[in-house]
């Protein structure tokens, strides 16, 4: 078979409290490689820097393009919920430090779960009490 | 790349995105290098990459920017967006104080505060961007400042005084000179 272009998909979760790049192919059964900002960094609260963000994005990029991966789609996620829906301060890092590392980048789209009306905010009836 | 993205934003909010004879649309085209389709009807938003776009996340940054008019602030602090470390976060009322219009119109001016002291002080103390509008509060910042000013909002929407709340922002203004003075020293 003659060797076409190959994509994948960066699965990005960016919360406050970390970031958390796994790659897939293209169906997203396979992970390719798996980086967190906890992996690269040493001290718990920096897990969610931008720096830690690029540092994992540019060592991800490096495991992606060993496996001939050319191009990658993306897919970011905030924790949803009841938490958070605005992708934390990773995310957009990840996307800049990955072009950087010459890789193509397609689609990129937002894959925050939102519920339809799920469980209950946390706090109950008279809020959080401190 | 077909890269784009659909929103809308209220009507009355058309006027200023689109500017006067079209200078802010052209401006906020030209900053983020992305086409504008604006539905003045419907309150629709298309937004497609030009073909000159390098920056793969300029669709997504001109969505931030288009929400944020949207959303009641002015393009001048809409474009803040521009920069990486800054983002927008929306506050739902409904979320905390119910359906009800009196009690959203209640907690609103509770955020505003007299004359616009309480909202003041939190653009102040934590150098955010705030804007109630609608049914919702909206902040514009830094990651860690942008923290401080949604948990002092949400403590307002909670009921708790504003003396404790200024006291709160007091106490994390202070916290945060000290952390920007420690990473100096780990610096040098």
């Amino acid at each position: 078979m003659a060797e076409k272009e190959r994509w994948g998909v960066a699965n990005i979760y960016s919360s406050f409290n970390n970031t958390i790049i796994t790659i897939t192919d293209i169906t997203g059964a396979e992970t390719i490689t798996q980086w967190s900002g906890g992996k690269v960094v040493r001290a718990d609260r920096q897990e969610s820097s931008p720096f830690a963000a690029m540092e994992a994005a540019t060592r991800a990029a490096d495991d992606v393009k060993e496996k001939g991966i050319i191009g990658l789609h993306i897919k970011v996620r905030a924790p949803g919920g009841n938490g958070p829906r605005t992708p934390g301060p990773g995310a957009q890092a990840t996307i800049r430090a990955l072009a950087r590392a010459g890789i193509r980048i397609g689609k990129i789209e937002d894959v925050t779960p939102i519920p339809h009306d799920g469980t209950g905010r946390p706090g109950g009836k008279r809020g959080r009490r401190v | 790349m077909p890269n784009t993205e659909y929103l809308k934003i209220p009507k009355e909010r058309i006027g200023v995105l689109i500017g006067k004879e079209g200078v802010t649309k052209e401006h906020v085209e030209n900053m983020t290098q992305t086409e504008l389709d604006i539905e003045s009807e419907t309150g629709s938003v298309t937004i497609s990459p030009s073909e000159s776009m390098e920056d793969p996340l300029s669709v997504w940054k001109a969505r931030y920017i288009i929400k944020a008019i949207g959303r009641g602030f002015s393009p001048e602090t809409a474009l803040k967006l521009l920069d990486d470390d800054y983002i927008l976060d929306i506050i739902n009322l409904p979320d905390f104080v119910g359906k009800s219009k009196k009690a959203i119109q209640r907690q609103k001016g509770r955020i505003i505060g007299r004359e616009g002291r309480t909202k003041e002080i939190i653009k102040e103390m934590t150098n955010v961007d705030l804007s109630v509008y609608g049914k919702t509060v909206a902040l514009i910042g830094d990651m860690e400042r942008l923290q401080i000013a949604k948990e002092a909002v949400k403590m307002i929407l909670e009921g708790v005084r504003h003396k404790t709340v200024y006291s709160f922002l007091e106490k994390k203004k202070q916290e945060l000179k000290r952390k920007e003075f420690e990473n100096i020293i780990i610096k040098d």
